[in-house]
C-alpha cells in the first residue's frame, strides 16, 4: 500500500461507529408531505429529497468520492421502520455503536410514525400469521430466527444503509455495465420518451406512468448529487495549497460533473460512476457483479492510450476497498444479529469465469483485483473466483496467495455446476455464462433475476419432531402431522417416510411465509433505483418486485443442518434397524436426557460412519435427503408463478439453529452448533482429511441447488510454498470436476484464534471467514468464535 | 503366483492429502517396524511390529471404566489418570472399546495389501488432477518388503504414481524386490560419519550410502534426498558439507535435496505409548541456521528446499 492508502486504511480503525440521523429525518420529512401519493412516487420523492439535502464531504486523500453517512465511519439509521427497543440499543451501545443522548431521543421520537400503522414489513407479515395456522410455526424458530411477537418479526432496528431506500430483503444484481456504459441520463431520457407516448387507456398504463415519473424524479436527483460533488471538489481545489492534491481534486470535479449522468469515458470515471450508483443500491448485501468484466473495456482503452498505469489502477481498486469499508451495516434484533454474526455484509465481487462464447474470461483486472485484496487487506468487499476447465493455473495460484494471508477470500465456485443449474432452469447457455452472485453464493443474472434474504430452515428440528410424532419436544406443542411414535416404526424406510412427510409439511408452511413476505415487499418497497435498470424496465414500466423476471428465482428454500440429519439417519438405520444394537426406546430416552446416563449409546452413535469421510453408507443417505429437499422445493410456486429454488447456505444460522435444537442421534449434544455450510461435515467428524470431505460432498447432486457451501480450514503449514498452493488448486479443481459447487478456506492457526479470543484488542485485524463472508474475528460472538476454533484443522503431514 | 491383494502387513495410519511426501496430492501409508532407532524419531509408534496401546492422558477423565474391562488387570488409576502396566498388557484392545473419552487407542492394524490399496485408490481423482499418488512411509517400509511390494505393485497396475520413503537400510536383494514398483524414492541421509550414524540411529551408514548410489545410477530411479536437521546431532557445518559433497559428487547435482527441520512431535508420542525415549536433547533449528545450511548445498550446485 502506498502512503495514501495506509492513511485511508488507518482511519478505518474506530472504536465506535457513530449512528447518524440525517437520512432518517429527511426521509420522514418527505414522507409526511406525500401521504396520499402512490408509494412508488413517494419513495422516489423522498430519495430525491435526501440526495438534495444530504451533507457531503470529501476526505483527505480520497480519489473515489461519495461519503456514505453524514459522519466519517458513521451509519445512517434505517428509514424503513422503528429503531431498536431500549435494551437492544443499550446492548449495541455497549458494543460497537455510538449515539448521543439527544440523537437517541430524536430517533426514538420517529418510532411513532412506524409503530402500529401497518407501515413495516413485520406488521404486514404478521397480519397473516393466524394462530391456528402459521403462527405456531413462525414462533417455533424452525425458520430461524424465531418471532416473539406478531408485529415484530426479525426484530426492528437497522443502521448503515446506502443512499437509496432499498427493496426490503430482496437482493438484485443490477446491470452495472449499463449504468457505466450508457449513463443515467439515458435512463431519464428513455423514461421521458416512454411517458410522451403513453396513453391512459387502462390501469396498467396509469401505474406505468407512476413508475416512469418516479424514475425521472429519482434519477435526476442521482445525477444532481454527482454535480454537487463536482462543485465541492472544484471548490476544494481552489483552496488547496498542495499542487498535487489540487490537481487530483480538479480531476475529481471533472469526473463528477460527468458521471453518473453521462457514459464513463475512462477507467477512473467508470470507478466513480460505479460508486455513485452502488451507494444508491447499497444495503447490507450488495453484489459487485462481474467486476473484472464490465470494467475491463475501460481499463484496456486507458492502458492502450497510456492514460493510466497498473499502479494507478491498483490504487483505485484499493480506494474502492476502503470506500466499501466506510459502509457498515447492522440489522435486526439480537437473534437476527446472532444469525448474521458480526457486522455481516456480503458484497460479493466475482472474477474469472467465461465469456458469452465460453472462452476463458480472465484478464489483467482479475489479477489486479486479487492484488488489491492482498495489498489492502480489508474484510470487504469479498471476492469469488469462477473456476472452469480453462481457468489459468496462474489465477488459481494468485487467488490462493490471497487465501494464504488468512483473510478468508476469495471463495471458489464451479462454472460447471452453476451453469448446469441455470440451463436446467431454462436459461440459455449464453445468458447463463454471464452469471454472478448475490448474497453469499446465490446465483443471479445481472438485471434479470433476484434472490431474497429469507429465514433459514433448521432441518434437525424436523428430525426431532418426527421422533416425537409431530410434537416439538421442548414445548410439547403438536406442530406437525401425526406420523407415528418412534417406537412404532417397523422399518427404517417407514421412519424415513415419516420424516419426509414432516419435512414436506414444514417446507410448505415456509413457502407460505415466503409468499407473504414477497407480497408485503411488493406493496411496501417499490424502488425505481433498482427497477429502472432491470432488463426492458422502461418498456415494461413495472417495478422489479411487481414483475416476474426472466430468470425468476425470487423464492428459494434455504436449509441448515441437513448433514446432522444424514448422520442421524445413518445411526438410526444401522444401530436401531439393521444391527438392532440400540433399542428405539433407549435411543429416544438418551436423546431426551441429552445423553446423560447414556454415554455408552452415544459412543456407539459416534462410531457410526459420518458424512465427510467418503463413506458410501452415510453419503448415500445425505444424497437422498438433498435430492428430496431439491425435488420438494421445485414442487412449490412463488407469488411470481415460478418454481421455488432449493438452496443450501448457512449464513452462520448453524450456531443459533443448533442452540434451539435438542440432542440428535449423530452424537450431538442439545444446543451444540450444527455444521456450517451445507457440504461441510459436522465439526470434528471428518477424520480422513480434505479428500474424504470432498468425496462425501460430491456424492450429493449439487447442480440442482442454487447454492451450496463447503468450508475448509487449513493450518498455515499446509500453504507455505507455491507448490503447496498448486496442490490446493488441484484439490479445488478435482472437487469441481466431480460435481462440487463451492469451496472456501480459513487459514489461521488455532493458537492465534485462542489468543485473539482472550485479547481481542490486540487482534483487531484478524480476519476469518464465517459462512459466505469475511469479518473481523474479534467482533464475532463467542459461540461463533468457539465454533471456528473447533472446526477441524487439516494439517498436512510435515 | 501369489495373490497380491491377500498379502498382509502391519500399518499404523493411512493419511490422505499429504502434500509434503512427493509430488502432487498423495496418500501416505505409515507402516510398522523399523530396524533403526533414530534418537529423534518422530514416529516411535512405528518401531515395533506389534499392536500397542496409545494413551492420550489429556483426554483421560479418570473414570476407571477401563479397569474392569481389562482381562488381566493391567490398568490402575494414578493421579486421576489410567496407567497401563506395559509389562502385563497383552495389547488385546478391549479397553479401547469401553473408553468414552477416546483416551485409549490401538496403534497398529493388520491389513491386507488389497485393503490398503482400496484406501489409496479412493483418492485417485485427486492424484490425476495434481500429479500425485501413493507414498509408503513408516517406520521402514522395507521392513515388510513383501507387503510393501504388493501394495506398490497394485498401485502401479492401477496407474497410480508411487513413492517410497526409506532409510535405505536394507539388503540389496530386499530392495530389488520392491524397486520395480517404485517411481520415486525419498531417501534419508542422516549422517555422513559411520560411527556418528551408528550413535544416532543404531546402525552404520555404509549399506545406506551404497544403496543410494546403486539405486540412482544403476537402477536409474529418481531420488530426492531428505536430511533431518537435528541440532547438536547432525547439523554441524562439517557434516552438512560432507553430505552436500556426497550428493553432488556421488549422485549428481540434479538430485533435489530437502532439509527437514526437527520438531518435537515424537516426544509426546513416546510418553503415550509408555515407552522410555532414548536419551536425547535437541531443539528445533533456527531459520537463520537453516538458511546457512541451505547455502552449503547451493554452493555445490544443488537444488534444496526447506521442508518436504
Ligand atoms: S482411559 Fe478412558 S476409560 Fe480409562 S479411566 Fe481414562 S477415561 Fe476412563
Ligand atoms: S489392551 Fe488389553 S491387556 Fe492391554 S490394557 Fe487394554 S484391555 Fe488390558
Amino acid at each position: 500500500m502506498n502512503e495514501r492508502l495506509t492513511k485511508l486504511k488507518d482511519r478505518l480503525k474506530v472504536d465506535k461507529y457513530p449512528i447518524c440521523l440525517e437520512k432518517a429525518s429527511l426521509i420522514l420529512d418527505s414522507y409526511k408531505q406525500t401521504e396520499g401519493l402512490p408509494t412508488v412516487l413517494r419513495r422516489a420523492m423522498s430519495t430525491a429529497h435526501y440526495l438534495d439535502h444530504k451533507s457531503i464531504f470529501i476526505e483527505d486523500g480520497e480519489l473515489l468520492v461519495g461519503n456514505v453517512a453524514s459522519l466519517p465511519m458513521g451509519m445512517e439509521a434505517g428509514s424503513l421502520g422503528p429503531t431498536w427497543p431500549e435494551e437492544d440499543l443499550d446492548d449495541l451501545k455497549k458494543g460497537s455503536l455510538y449515539i448521543s443522548p439527544e440523537d437517541e431521543t430524536r430517533l426514538r421520537a420517529m418510532d411513532s410514525y412506524w409503530l402500529g400503522q401497518g407501515r413495516t414489513l413485520d406488521e404486514r407479515q404478521g397480519l397473516y400469521y393466524d394462530d391456528d395456522h402459521l403462527w405456531p410455526f413462525i414462533k417455533s424458530g424452525i425458520l430461524c430466527p424465531p418471532w416473539n411477537r406478531k408485529e415484530q418479526g426479525r426484530g426492528p432496528g437497522t443502521a448503515g444503509v446506502g443512499w437509496g431506500l432499498g427493496i426490503g430483503l430482496s437482493l438484485i444484481l443490477p446491470d452495472y455495465a449499463k449504468v457505466i456504459n450508457e449513463g443515467l441520463n439515458k435512463v431519464i431520457g428513455d423514461a421521458r420518451a416512454e411517458l410522451t407516448n403513453l396513453r391512459y387507456t387502462d390501469t396498467e398504463a396509469i401505474k406505468k406512468a407512476d413508475f416512469l415519473k418516479a424514475t425521472v424524479i429519482a434519477f435526476e436527483a442521482i445525477v444532481r448529487i454527482g454535480k454537487r460533488f463536482g462543485d465541492l471538489a472544484s471548490g476544494m481545489a481552489r483552496e488547496e495549497k498542495d499542487s498535487v492534491r489540487k490537481n487530483e481534486l480538479q480531476r475529481i470535479a471533472e469526473t463528477c460533473y460527468r458521471v453518473p449522468g453521462e457514459p464513463a469515458g475512462t477507467f477512473r470515471e467508470a470507478m466513480q460512476s460505479f460508486w455513485f450508483y452502488w451507494m444508491m443500491v447499497a444495503s447490507g448485501t450488495t453484489p459487485g457483479g462481474r467486476f473484472d468484466q464490465f470494467m475491463y473495456p475501460f481499463y484496456k482503452k486507458d492502458r492502450e492510450m497510456g492514460r493510466i498505469n497498473d499502479h494507478e489502477v491498483l490504487e483505485l481498486l484499493e480506494c474502492l476497498r476502503i470506500k466499501i469499508m466506510h459502509f457498515n451495516f447492522i440489522n435486526g434484533g439480537k437473534e437476527q444479529r446472532d444469525k448474521w454474526a458480526g457486522i455481516a455484509r456480503w458484497h460479493n465481487f466475482v472474477i474469472g469465469g467465461v465469456t458469452p462464447d465460453g472462452a476463458d474470461a480472465t484478464n489483467e483486472l482479475s489479477y489486479l483485483i486479487l492484488e488489491a485484496a492482498l495489498d489492502c487487506q480489508t474484510p470487504h468487499h469479498t471476492i469469488t473466483v469462477r473456476v472452469h476447465d480453462k481457468t489459468p493455473e496462474e489465477l488459481m495460484i494468485k487467488a490462493l496467495e490471497v487465501v494464504r494471508t488468512g483473510i478468508g477470500m476469495p471463495a471458489f465456485i464451479s462454472d460447471n455446476s452453476y451453469l448446469d443449474f441455470l440451463t436446467s432452469q431454462g436459461v440459455s447457455m449464453v445468458e447463463a455464462r454471464d452469471y454472478a452472485l448475490a448474497g453469499c453464493l446465490d446465483v443471479n443474472l445481472p438485471g434479470k433475476s433476484r434472490i431474497n434474504a429469507f429465514g433459514m430452515f433448521v432441518v434437525p428440528r424436523i428430525f426431532e419432531i418426527t421422533m416425537n410424532n409431530g410434537v416439538e419436544p421442548k414445548t410439547g406443542v403438536q406442530l406437525g402431522p401425526k406420523t407415528g411414535e418412534f417406537a412404532s416404526f417397523e422399518t427404517f424406510d417407514d421412519f424415513m417416510k415419516a420424516f419426509k412427510e414432516q419435512l414436506c409439511f414444514f417446507m410448505s408452511l415456509t413457502n407460505e411465509e415466503h409468499n407473504i413476505l414477497l407480497q408485503a415487499q411488493r406493496d411496501l418497497y417499490p424502488d425505481v433505483v433498482h427497477s429502472a435498470l432491470m432488463v426492458d424496465a422502461i418498456k415494461v414500466g413495472k417495478d422489479a418486485l411487481d414483475r416476474a423476471l426472466p430468470f425468476e428465482n425470487g423464492s428459494a428454500l434455504n436449509m441448515v443442518g441437513m448433514i446432522n440429519v444424514a448422520d442421524s439417519m445413518a445411526v438410526v438405520k444401522k444401530l436401531v434397524f439393521e444391527e438392532r444394537k440400540v433399542s428405539k426406546k433407549d435411543l429416544h430416552a438418551a436423546l431426551a436426557a441429552n445423553w446423560e446416563g447414556y454415554e455408552d449409546i452415544r459412543r456407539m452413535c459416534l462410531a457410526v460412519p459420518k458424512f465427510g469421510n467418503g463413506d458410501a453408507f452415510v453419503d448415500s443417505i445425505a444424497c437422498e435427503l438433498y435430492r428430496f429437499w431439491a425435488d420438494t422445493s421445485n414442487s412449490f410456486r412463488s407469488i411470481y408463478g415460478a418454481t421455488v429454488k432449493p438452496t443450501a447456505i448457512s449464513i452462520t444460522a448453524h450456531a443459533p439453529g443448533g442452540s434451539m435444537t435438542g440432542a440428535t442421534p449423530d452424537g450431538r449434544y442439545a444446543g451444540d452448533s450444527l455444521p456450517d455450510g451445507s457440504m461441510s461435515p459436522s465439526q470434528g467428524m471428518d477424520l480422513n482429511g480434505p479428500t474424504g470431505v470432498i468425496r462425501s460432498a460430491v456424492a450429493v447432486d449439487q447442480s440442482s441447488y442454487q447454492a451450496t457451501l463447503l468450508n475448509m480450514k487449513f493450518h498455515p503449514t499446509a500453504l507455505q510454498s507455491t507448490d503447496d498452493l498448486r496442490k490446493l488448486s488441484g484439490l479445488i479443481k478435482t472437487y469441481f470436476k466431480n460435481g462440487g459447487k463451492h469451496i472456501q478456506f480459513n487459514v489461521v492457526d488455532q493458537e492465534t484464534l485462542l489468543k485473539a479470543q482472550k485479547n481481542p484488542e490486540r487482534y483487531r485485524d484478524l480476519i476469518v471467514r464465517v459462512a459466505g463472508y469475511s469479518t473481523y474475528f474479534t467482533i464475532l460472538n463467542k459461540a461463533v468464535q468457539d465454533e471456528i476454533i473447533e472446526r477441524a484443522e487439516h494439517r498436512s503431514t510435515v | 503366483m501369489t495373490n497380491l491383494s491377500a498379502v498382509e502387513g502391519m500399518i499404523f495410519n493411512v493419511q490422505h492429502y499429504c502434500i509434503h511426501d512427493g509430488p502432487g496430492i498423495r496418500t501416505t501409508v505409515f507402516m510398522k517396524g523399523c530396524p533403526l532407532r533414530c534418537l529423534w524419531c518422530q514416529n516411535p509408534e512405528s518401531h515395533s511390529m506389534c499392536h500397542q496401546i496409545f494413551f492420550t492422558a489429556e483426554k483421560c477423565a479418570g473414570c476407571g471404566k477401563c479397569i474392569p474391562a481389562c482381562p488381566i488387570g493391567a490398568i490402575h488409576i494414578q493421579d486421576g489418570k489410567a496407567v497401563t502396566n506395559r509389562n502385563l498388557c497383552q495389547s488385546c484392545g478391549v479397553c479401547t472399546t469401553v473408553c468414552l473419552h477416546e483416551a485409549r487407542n490401538m496403534m497398529g492394524t493388520r491389513v491386507s495389501a488389497g485393503e490398503v490399496f482400496n484406501k489409496i485408490e479412493q483418492d485417485k481423482i485427486f492424484y490425476e488432477e495434481s500429479g500425485g499418488g501413493a507414498t509408503l512411509s513408516g517406520g521402514e517400509p522395507l521392513f515388510q518388503s513383501e507387503f510393501a511390494a504388493s501394495v506398490l505393485s497394485l498401485c502401479k497396475k492401477a496407474g497410480i504414481h508411487t513413492a517410497l520413503e526409506t532409510s535405505g537400510y536394507a539388503r540389496w536383494d530386499i530392495l530389488q524386490l520392491v524397486l520395480p514398483y517404485v517411481d520415486l524414492l525419498l531417501f534419508d541421509l542422516k549422517h555422513m560419519d559411520p560411527s556418528e550414524h551408528q550413535k544416532c540411529t543404531g546402525v552404520s551408514n555404509e549399506l545406506i550410502k551404497d544403496n543410494v548410489i546403486r539405486i540412482y545410477h544403476q537402477q536409474k530411479k529418481p531420488v530426492i534426498i531428505r536430511i533431518p536437521v537435528i541440532p547438536g546431532y547432525n547439523d554441524s557445518l562439517e557434516n552438512i558439507e560432507a553430505t552436500a559433497e556426497f550428493v553432488a559428487c556421488k549422485l549428481g547435482a540434479s538430485v533435489p535435496v530437502n532439509l527437514l527441520p526437527f520438531h518435537r512431535l515424537g516426544e509426546s508420542k513416546n510418553e503415550r505409548m509408555g515407552v522410555q525415549g532414548l536419551l536425547f536433547n535437541s531443539i528445533p533449528p533456527s531459520e537463520q541456521h537453516l538458511k546457512e545450511l541451505k547455502e552449503i548445498f547451493v554452493s555445490h550446485g544443488l537444488t534444496v528446499q526447506i521442508g518436504g
